[in-house]
């Protein structure tokens, strides 16, 4: 009776174990890649040369240089304008694609400036057929509040890039989208860029 | 005397909010009056999206929520103020009180709220026939009423890790099937829907918060008290989520009524 308990016990546990490998094995790519990039992010975070308020635009520059690369901005871009983007100039997609990047920039480089040793927990990955995956993470702040945070990824020949973030259920792309529809439907696209164009001034005079 | 009109009231109330959630799939009754509403709406409605083309965008575009706004130019005006109510009331009252007091009492203030408030979260995972939430909320009140000296402390999240379930009223209402309905900003109240609407109602009658001013404070000092609370909140919160939604924004009411649709639908689905 008490050989049967620890052999299926062992059982078990090499089930288990089998299971946990396959898991750990599917963990590599696109969530391993993206914890990298965190990792990485936060090590400029805490670098102590670079804290402080002085140092502020030399942050931000060596953190956008850290993890800028695994973001598509142009796909964000093409998501964000949804159906308006084919009726796009090559010239004026690549227009839109910087003005969104800076957007992107500005917003999220900025937020890091508050950083007070928030922890970022890996939780699951999720792939479809090879092209699409989610990664699942979980930011804890120092008061103990708990924030999700999806990544979006889309893998071009192996290659994977981030094309969505989703913070507690919000998409950041289909925030945007919601806003340039919203925008393009009462006015001209040419008036959006400017909108875009006018908001990036007044952040530049409010920032001297 | 006092005390059991109270207790009865609440116990009716409480019964009676139950059995129409029992029924609701029945006899959806508020679902159909608000269909009908918006139905009168929508010819008014000016902020639909256009019908979405590309196909590989097919599934992306699906998560989209339709948002149905014909009160848009009230909603912005509203949305106007609260922008200023934030920026030039709340925000130098929480920056104040932030620097006079330490981040561990705002929080341990948040958790003696959060643990008063415990019957809406608890009877909401009822209504939602989510037993096993309702038992963790049962058992978090315990705990945290007894080792947690009065709710200040919250050790059943961080000693035994039982986390706090989020359950409201209008995400019951949600999960019934009943549809958000016509987007509203109600002011300091900040977004929502006409089924929110009725959520915070019925979260209200819920709430012990609201039955103690209803009984026994003035209605200046129960103003204080939400006033506070939510002062409170806030300053744990720095304002954060707030302000980095609208910061990054080209157009910040249509960004806040973004974010909050697709929030609540997350928090319907879970």
């Amino acid at each position: 009776m008490k050989y049967r308990k620890i052999i299926s016990a062992m059982c078990v546990g090499v089930i288990s174990l089998a299971f946990m490998s396959t898991f750990l094995c599917a963990a590599d790519e696109p969530g391993k890649l993206v914890m990298k990039t965190i990792d990485s992010g936060l090590t400029v975070l805490k670098e102590p040369s670079l804290k402080g308020p002085e140092k502020t635009q030399e942050r931000r520059q060596r953190l956008w240089e850290e993890i800028s690369f695994i973001f598509n901005f142009e796909e964000m871009s093409k998501r964000a304008l949804g159906q308006h983007w084919k009726k796009r100039t090559p010239d004026e997609k690549r227009e839109f694609v910087e003005l969104f990047t800076n957007i992107m920039k500005d917003a999220y480089i900025g937020k890091t400036d508050t950083y007070s040793g928030e922890k970022i927990v890996f939780l699951r990955e999720k792939q479809e057929d090879n092209k699409y995956a989610t990664v699942q993470t979980k930011i804890i702040s120092n008061t103990g509040t708990e924030v999700l945070v999806d990544y979006r990824m889309l893998s071009n020949d192996g290659k994977w890039t981030i094309y969505d973030v989703i913070i507690e259920g919000v998409s950041l792309v289909n925030n945007y989208r919601s806003q340039f529809n919203n925008i393009l439907m009462k006015s001209s696209y040419e008036e959006l860029i400017q909108k875009i164009k006018d908001k990036k001034g007044k952040e530049e005079i409010s920032a001297k | 005397m006092k005390k059991s009109a109270c207790l009865t009231c609440f116990f009716v109330l409480t019964l009676f909010f139950s059995m129409t959630i029992l029924w609701a799939d029945e006899v959806p009754f508020e679902e159909t009056v608000l269909n009908n509403k918006v139905s009168d709406n929508n010819t008014t409605n000016n902020n639909e999206e256009d019908e979405q083309s590309e196909p590989e965008e097919a599934d992306e575009m699906s998560e989209v929520a339709q948002i149905k706004d014909p009160l848009q130019s009230i909603n912005r005006a509203v949305f106007a103020f609260n922008d200023k109510a934030f920026h030039y009331f709340f925000k130098p009252v929480y920056t104040g009180y932030n620097s006079m007091i330490p981040v561990q009492a705002r929080v341990s203030v948040r958790n003696f709220y959060t643990n008063i408030k415990m019957p809406i979260s608890f009877f909401n995972c009822l209504f939602q026939s989510n037993f096993k939430g309702a038992g963790t909320e049962m058992l978090r009140f315990v705990v945290n009423s007894t080792i947690g000296v009065g709710g200040f402390l919250d050790p059943a999240k961080s000693r035994f890790h039982i986390n706090k379930q989020n359950r409201d009223f209008g995400q019951t209402l949600g999960k019934y099937e009943m549809e958000s309905g016509t987007y509203l900003v109600l002011p300091f109240l900040g977004p929502s829907t006409s089924r929110d609407v009725i959520g915070l109602a019925g979260d209200a009658v819920l709430n012990p918060l609201t039955w103690v001013s209803w009984f026994f404070l003035t209605p200046i000092e129960s103003i204080g008290n939400y006033t506070y609370e939510s002062v409170n909140d806030l300053s744990i919160d720095t304002g954060d989520t707030y302000e980095s939604i609208t910061k990054p924004a080209i157009d910040s009411y249509i960004a806040v009524q973004d974010a909050y649709i697709q929030n609540r639908i997350k928090k319907v689905k879970d």
